[in-house]
């Protein structure tokens, strides 16, 4: 699924394993995201929103 | 707003619980080929199953090594759990059948494949009301 993801985690600065330990997940996992090859669990979508400031709206486009 | 930690995804779990499981696993077949006189196959099978272990425990971080053994496992490599079991079950259930036709086809009862097979199916059948009850 397309997603803001990627972008969102360079603009903070911030690593992919720094990212997946925030959100409790591998950095295999927030890498598949950013690849597109795994969409992940509404939970997870919600707490990637949350930690960005944003909505799971704004963060993936399930029409991609 | 910013999250420290999420609660739900879950990722850590303890790392010994896989290699003890196999060197237990490990001692057990030992103690039933030593029960069934054969010792020294016994202590092979251990040491296989006790080496499966140690591998796992060492496999270093390699997230094939760290999602079975546990510690590594988050939602993704649930689901591809989940795939994965679905696909040795179908391995094992072709395995079966085929095993039983054979049995048949030498004149056989079929034994023990009709018993696995009844086990396999019943259980599938049992499992997917369950879960479709639970939601």
């Amino acid at each position: 699924m397309k997603n803001r993801v990627r972008e969102l985690r360079t603009e903070q600065g911030l690593s992919q394993g720094e990212l997946a330990a925030a959100v409790d997940v591998s950095r295999q996992t927030i890498n598949s995201i950013e690849q597109e090859r795994y969409t992940p669990s509404l939970p997870l979508a919600l707490a990637l929103a949350r930690y960005f400031g944003s909505t799971v709206e704004e963060m993936f486009d399930a029409h991609h | 707003m910013h999250i420290t930690k999420a609660t739900c995804m879950g990722v850590a779990k303890s790392k010994w619980f896989v290699p003890l499981f196999a060197v237990a696993l490990g001692l057990i077949v030992f103690v039933a080929q030593w029960i069934g006189g054969d010792p020294g196959s016994g202590l092979i099978s251990f040491a296989i199953l006790a080496g499966f272990g140690a591998l796992f425990l060492l496999g270093g971080r390699s997230e094939t090594i760290r999602g079975l053994r546990g510690d590594g496992s988050d939602e993704r490599f649930r689901q591809i759990d989940i795939h994965a079991t679905a696909l040795a079950g179908l391995a094992v259930i072709i395995a079966v059948i085929v095993g039983f036709l054979v049995e048949l086809a030498r004149g056989h009862n079929g034994d023990p494949y009709a018993w696995l097979g009844a086990i396999g199916g019943v259980t599938y059948i049992i499992a997917i009301v369950i879960f479709r009850i639970r939601g």
